[in-house]
């Protein structure tokens, strides 16, 4: 039980959905009775494991609460109830490059953005030749990063997060950033990761990567859970239904 | 308190964002930090232009000090208030305006409001620097009192602190508080003793042969922090020991309330931006 490295249980979140939304002081005042709003359940009562050192996909249509559940594993959100209890040091990547200051460099990014991600400037400083070089960007590091190529500014945040080497790595549909080239070192960084016994759960449309890359998958619908397995059945499954 | 650990061990990134909006702030500017001086000394001349020249003010002699300079005695509160203002704007709006590194990543979320707290005070203790040596030069001796000003710089931030964490949470909810709190601070700081002297306030209460009226004006802990700051700054003396332990009551309890209501609803806020 204890060796898996996420364990999710009976995890449900709700949203409130206002038709009337006291969200200014006049409203609050001058309606007096409660905002108006009606319960929708994103999450119920999911509960699956993630063993250690396996790659772990979420897949499911839009809507389906894979993103819900992932920002609930990321932290971002709180479940309403059930528990999410993860063994190890997590990191997330919901997105590249949040945090970044467009008037700072390059270089000064590197340093804000490791330590929102929870890397310390000593650990940052070891590893800042690493980063540079995966991202590609060269001498443009002490450019502001506004003047950046969008490409240049995913890559960057991206090199950043992967340098984390956290135990267990969230990540949402950032694969597809970048140019080819830099997929491929991407998906060679994940395979290395693997191979270091680090525990990966990523949600992605691609039945592709998600067949390549993943062991176990879960699928969801309408916020619940319908099958969790062996990647290639759970995918089988999925594709039947759509 | 595994939140206020949480929060000690993100202190690098406490520090990291400091860095960024103290930096951000002037960046591609051809007088960079300098703004942050040239500001308050753009204030100091207006208002001693008006109040000084045309208004006639009074000008309060330090005492024992013997300081007789209206900019000085200006600054001696302006600068502190100026420093409450910026804390609790920024402090406020700093959750909303971070709403997108909010809803991406997690990490204390009160990294934010003490980031605007750390930039402004990292501005304040310049302007600070700038003051205390043009003090010296008239001939104030401030040097005995420098540690009971550090405290006093300490307690206003903590009681800065608090509002604006409380301010954040609410202007979460609510956004129309950020152009209330605008208003309701105009109104702040006429109602504390920065532009003018307490004796006028002392003197209107006793014409009119209504004490309380004072009573009620002391209630405000900037007036309490406006004149221990004077106290300590221009007239280099011991301030009043219940203007000392109001000052300290008041940054305590407004820490404490404002760190209880952040951390109660912090997990909330992915979600209600």
């Amino acid at each position: 039980m204890s060796d898996a490295a996420v364990t999710v249980e009976h995890v449900s979140k709700k949203f409130r959905m206002y038709q009337e939304r006291n969200d200014s002081l006049k409203s609050a005042v001058m309606n007096r009775k409660k905002s108006v709003h009606e319960d929708f359940w994103a999450l119920k009562d999911v509960s699956f494991e993630v063993p250690h050192g396996q790659t772990f996909g979420l897949i499911g249509k839009n809507g389906s609460g894979k993103s819900t559940l992932l920002k609930c594993l990321a932290k971002i959100l709180w479940p309403e109830s059930g528990e999410i209890t993860a063994r190890g040091k997590q990191a997330s990547l919901l997105e590249v490059g949040s945090g970044f200051h467009p008037e700072l460099t390059g270089r000064e990014n590197v340093f804000l953005n490791g330590s929102i991600l929870g890397m310390s400037r000593k650990e940052v400083t070891r590893k800042f030749d690493d980063i540079v070089s995966f991202s590609g960007v060269g001498h443009f590091i002490d450019q502001p990063v506004k003047n950046y190529s969008s490409g240049m500014y995913v890559r960057l945040g991206f090199s950043v997060a992967i340098a984390v080497t956290p135990d267990i790595l969230v990540v949402d549909e950032v694969l597809s950033v970048g140019d080819a080239t830099f997929q491929k070192r991407c998906r060679d960084k994940f395979a290395e990761m693997k191979a270091d016994g680090r525990t990966v759960i990523l949600v992605s449309h691609s039945m592709g990567t998600v067949r390549d890359m993943c062991d176990q998958v879960a699928w969801l619908d309408r916020g619940e859970l319908q099958v969790v397995g062996p990647a290639k059945r759970v995918i089988d499954a999925y594709t039947s239904t759509v | 308190m595994t939140y206020l650990n949480d929060l000690i061990s993100s202190r690098e990134l406490l520090v990291n964002l400091t860095a960024r909006e103290v930096k951000g702030k002037y960046r591609r500017t051809v007088f960079g930090q300098l703004w942050s001086l040239i500001n308050p000394l753009a204030t100091m001349v207006i208002y001693t232009i008006v109040y000084s020249f045309i208004f006639k003010a009074r000008i309060e002699v330090g005492n024992p000090s013997g300081l007789n300079v209206y900019p000085l005695w200006l600054m001696c509160g302006l600068l502190p208030w100026m420093f409450f203002r910026h804390v609790l704007n920024a402090g406020m709006t700093s959750i909303v305006s971070n709403g997108s590194l909010i809803k991406k990543v997690y990490f204390p979320r009160m990294n934010l409001p003490l980031a605007a707290v750390g930039s402004f005070g990292f501005t304040f203790l310049i302007e600070m620097g700038v003051l205390l040596i043009a003090l010296a030069a008239f001939g104030s001796f401030i040097w005995p009192w420098l540690p009971l000003v550090a405290v006093s710089i300490v307690l206003l931030a903590m009681f800065a602190t608090g509002l604006g964490l409380m301010l954040a949470i609410v202007n979460v909810h609510f956004r129309d508080m950020q152009h209330l709190v605008s208003i309701a601070l105009q109104m702040w700081m006429y109602l504390t003793p920065i532009i003018y002297p307490l004796t006028l306030v002392e003197e209107a209460a006793q014409k009119v042969n209504k004490p309380w009226i004072l009573d009620l004006y002391k209630v405000n802990p900037m007036e309490r922090f406006t004149t221990v700051f004077r106290n300590f700054l221009y007239d280099n003396t011991w301030p009043d020991w219940t203007d000392m332990l109001y000052i300290v009551v008041a940054a305590f309890a407004s820490l404490a309330l404002g760190y209880f209501i952040f951390s109660r609803n912090e997990k909330r806020l992915a979600e209600m931006l």
